[in-house]
């Protein structure tokens, strides 16, 4: 498994748990104010990702200082492209949601989400697209 | 040569090197020449096309 395939799995992983982290806060309590689960999640999500990046760099320190070369690039820009798809199509569904149901706070927790499960999805398509070869 | 060293030499990982050996990808003009260059033979003589 490549250096970048092994980045991937682990902050999906981050993703995934933060971002389940996220939803629970965000159920148990749907009328707080907005920014209440969003500053632990992303003090969460950086810290995460900085310990993960920092434990694979020491593991693998050669492939972790190269560049991506041509084909992870390929990759990596068609994951970055669907994962757009999947950004917009969260959004158009937050603002029918929004139209449906008009709450703020809602809104706003339906666009963060949009957001985490966009950047999953990237990591899901890079890896896909690692192991096609592209 | 192992594929590391390969890839090392012509500038991609290991496992791009896997996947053009495996016919899984098919690399750049410039890294198709890289290769060839590296081996001393032209690009036609590495690569093949099968229309």
């Amino acid at each position: 498994m490549s250096f970048r395939e092994k980045s991937a799995w682990v902050m999906g992983a981050i993703m995934l748990a933060t971002g389940l982290w996220y939803a629970s806060l965000v159920a148990h309590a749907p009328q707080a104010p907005v920014i209440g689960p969003l500053i632990p999640y992303v003090l969460a999500v950086v810290v995460l990702s900085v310990v993960a990046q920092t434990v694979l760099a020491i593991a693998s320190p050669k492939e972790a200082n190269a560049p991506a070369d041509e084909r992870e690039k390929i990759a990596i820009d068609r994951a970055g492209h669907w994962s757009g798809v999947v950004l917009g199509v969260l959004a158009i569904s937050a603002c029918l949601t929004y139209v449906a149901l008009p709450s703020g706070g809602m809104l706003f927790h339906h666009v963060i989400g949009a957001l985490i499960v966009a950047q999953l999805a990237e990591y899901v398509f890079q890896i896909v697209l690692f192991r096609r070869a592209v | 040569m192992s594929q590391a060293a390969l890839g090392e030499a012509v500038g991609v990982t290991r496992h791009t090197i896997i996947a053009i050996e495996q016919g899984r990808y098919s690399p750049s003009l410039e890294t198709a020449f890289r290769i060839a260059r590296l081996f001393g033979v032209g690009v036609e003589d590495v690569f093949g096309w099968e229309g």
